[in-house]
């Protein structure tokens, strides 16, 4: 297992596209501390590692299909309703061929 | 006096008796929400409420949901209504679709008139973490003690009697915790049994829509609108639905009640055990076979983390659309990368980061297998381990919480048996799936504490009679925060 540090809990959270501030960094790698210890409790069960991982409550099969009949869909004014740069029926965003 | 303190069959039965309209039940239940000081409501709908009750089908006005005032908890979809879940990222957001459990009580006449606060993105149990602040306890007038969450508001306003009903969401006892603090019937039914069509998601493994009512017959009326297989939501379920109904019909006699002692004894306050016990014998006192079980006790002190890893690594797929793009808070920046980076960034309060983090961490791929997969294998020992007791019991039953409702500044111990286990038990039915319902057992220095039986997937009529039977041997039901406190 990756060794916690600031870079590590740095790199984590740029992965997810976000940043924290130094002062936040800190706090969350003293929290760490208990974090891993709670973790360290899972890793206690005896035959923890001798049953297949749970995904779902029970299992789940989706056995029917949908009616192949046309239903209504977005519009593409609704679609674009909420964000804040629009243009020509497309979101606007930054050039990225420069 | 006022009718929305009533059930929800009261007020039915004052409209059809014309003692009250529809109009006015909604007028004052608006009335009440905008003098709310308990910090409950995200948006009031007063505008949409009125067009409502004033467009209301008159043909439909035997439905018992006909006039009906209610909440939603923010995190559910309302077409044309700002939705933001209590996020930051989200401000300004309106959602161009209704989740399918709005429009089924839409269409038997019920009367949204407002959005409630949760915890950001429904990711926390105190109430405090919304892009508003902390929401108070209506049983707490000094509000030094939290109401729990996420669906804090959605509790606040049943229990101050704004509206009798109320939706939330229980992804590791959000519905139930903060019924236990509030005096309130807390349902979450079987995963699956409810649409999640139009509710953000947190951990959908684990996420239920559930709602708070201040009594099991309104609890069994709500569910037995919101009940059943909706196409949208392809692990909403095609097992037929009970009538819950009839709930009182119920033979529970010959029922078989487990108590799971490693749990039970975590519980420290003797008030609660004491409460929790007189209860266990009413219920031994009807012929009822009490059961104490065993759970090995590291694999209950493994629920909270197991539950933890899980939905926080959940959590990060399911807001990755949080871009800042397509809809929500838009940051300027020199390209569409850093458009998102500032917009998350920004966006995302500290807690909520940290959520993330320990997710993104679960889910490195040094990490993966000792993190994040063994956290997914001992949820499944956890949920064996609880089957195997409903096999021979029908029913779970324990304290819900471990204490009353907590102060705003205290600190917990989190590596002890009663944070551990007694405080972050209840996740065990959101692993498995079953449904599980609180009902208010006692009082504590002027504050409620709950118990809970959970139950086999699927028998939410089982769970639900034995409340009732509970509720009809006690004092607590249908009980208003602001009246007790007067």
């Amino acid at each position: 297992m990756k060794k916690v540090n600031k870079e590590i809990l740095k790199e984590a959270a740029n992965k997810m596209l976000f940043d924290m501030s130094e002062e936040q960094y800190a706090t969350l790698l003293k929290e760490f501390d208990v974090i891993l210890k709670q973790m360290d409790l899972i890793s206690q069960i005896e035959g923890v590692d001798d049953v297949e991982p749970m995904t779902f409550p029970y299992p789940v099969y989706t056995t029917y299909l949908r009616e192949d009949v046309v239903k209504e869909t977005l519009t593409q004014e609704e679609a674009l309703k909420n964000a804040k740069d629009v243009s020509h029926g497309m979101i606007k965003l930054p050039k990225v061929v420069k | 006096m006022s009718y929305l303190d009533q059930s929800i069959f009261e007020i039915h039965q004052a409209i059809i008796n014309g003692l009250v309209t529809p109009l006015e039940l909604v007028q004052e239940a608006l009335k009440l929400a905008k003098e709310d000081n308990n910090n409950a409501f995200e948006y009031i709908c007063e505008k949409e409420a009125i067009e409502q009750v004033k467009n209301l089908d008159l043909s439909k006005k035997d439905n018992l949901l006909w006039g009906i005032p209610y909440a939603l908890k923010d995190n559910l979809s309302t077409k044309d209504i700002p939705t933001c879940a209590s996020s930051k990222i989200l401000e300004g957001y309106v959602p161009v679709y209704s989740a399918e459990v709005y429009q089924r009580l839409q269409e038997q006449g019920a009367i949204l008139i407002g959005k409630t606060t949760l915890d950001e993105l429904s990711m926390g149990g105190s109430g405090t973490t919304g892009h508003l602040g902390k929401t108070y306890n209506p049983w707490d007038p000094k509000h030094k003690h939290q109401i729990g969450g996420s669906s804090c508001g959605s509790a606040a306003v049943c229990s101050a009697g704004i509206v009798p009903f109320a939706l939330g969401s229980d992804t590791g006892d959000s519905v139930r915790k903060p019924a236990s603090y509030s005096c309130l019937v807390g349902l979450k039914p079987t995963w699956g049994r409810i649409s999640r069509y139009g509710l953000f998601p947190f951990a959908p493994s684990m996420d239920h829509i559930g709602f708070f009512t201040r009594n099991c017959m309104d609890s069994a009326l709500i569910l037995s609108v919101l009940a059943g297989h909706d196409e949208k939501d392809s692990t909403s379920s095609t097992v037929p639905v009970d009538n819950y109904l009839d709930i009182e019909k119920t033979d529970i006699s010959k029922m078989r009640i487990a108590v799971i002692d490693e749990i039970f004894d975590s519980v420290q306050d003797k008030t609660i055990k004491d409460a929790f016990i007189k209860t266990l014998n009413i219920l031994s006192d009807l012929g009822l076979e009490i059961n104490h079980v065993h759970m090995d006790d590291k694999l209950c002190r493994a629920i909270y983390p197991t539950y933890f890893v899980i939905s926080c690594a959940e959590a990060n797929s399911n807001n990755a659309n949080q871009d800042g793009i397509k809809f929500g808070t838009r940051y300027e920046a020199e390209d569409y990368e850093k458009v998102m980076f500032e917009a998350r960034t920004n966006g995302f309060s500290e807690p909520i980061k940290r959520r993330f983090v320990l997710g993104s961490y679960a889910l490195l791929k040094e990490n993966q297998e000792d993190l994040f997969l063994r956290a997914q294998k001992c949820r499944r020992l956890i949920v064996n381990c609880i089957n195997e007791i409903l096999k021979d019991n029908d029913a779970i039953y324990l304290p819900t919480s471990p204490t009353i409702a907590p102060l705003f500044d205290g600190n917990k111990d989190k590596l002890s048996n009663e944070y551990l286990i007694a405080d972050n038990y209840l996740a065990f039915a959101n692993m498995g799936g079953q449904p599980s319902i609180n009902i208010p057992i006692g009082f504590k220095d002027g504050l409620p504490f709950g118990g809970c039986f959970t139950g086999r997937i699927f028998e939410e009529k089982t769970i639900l009679s034995l409340a009732l039977f509970l509720e009809k041997h006690m004092d607590f039901a249908n009980k208003i925060a602001k009246k007790e406190n007067e």
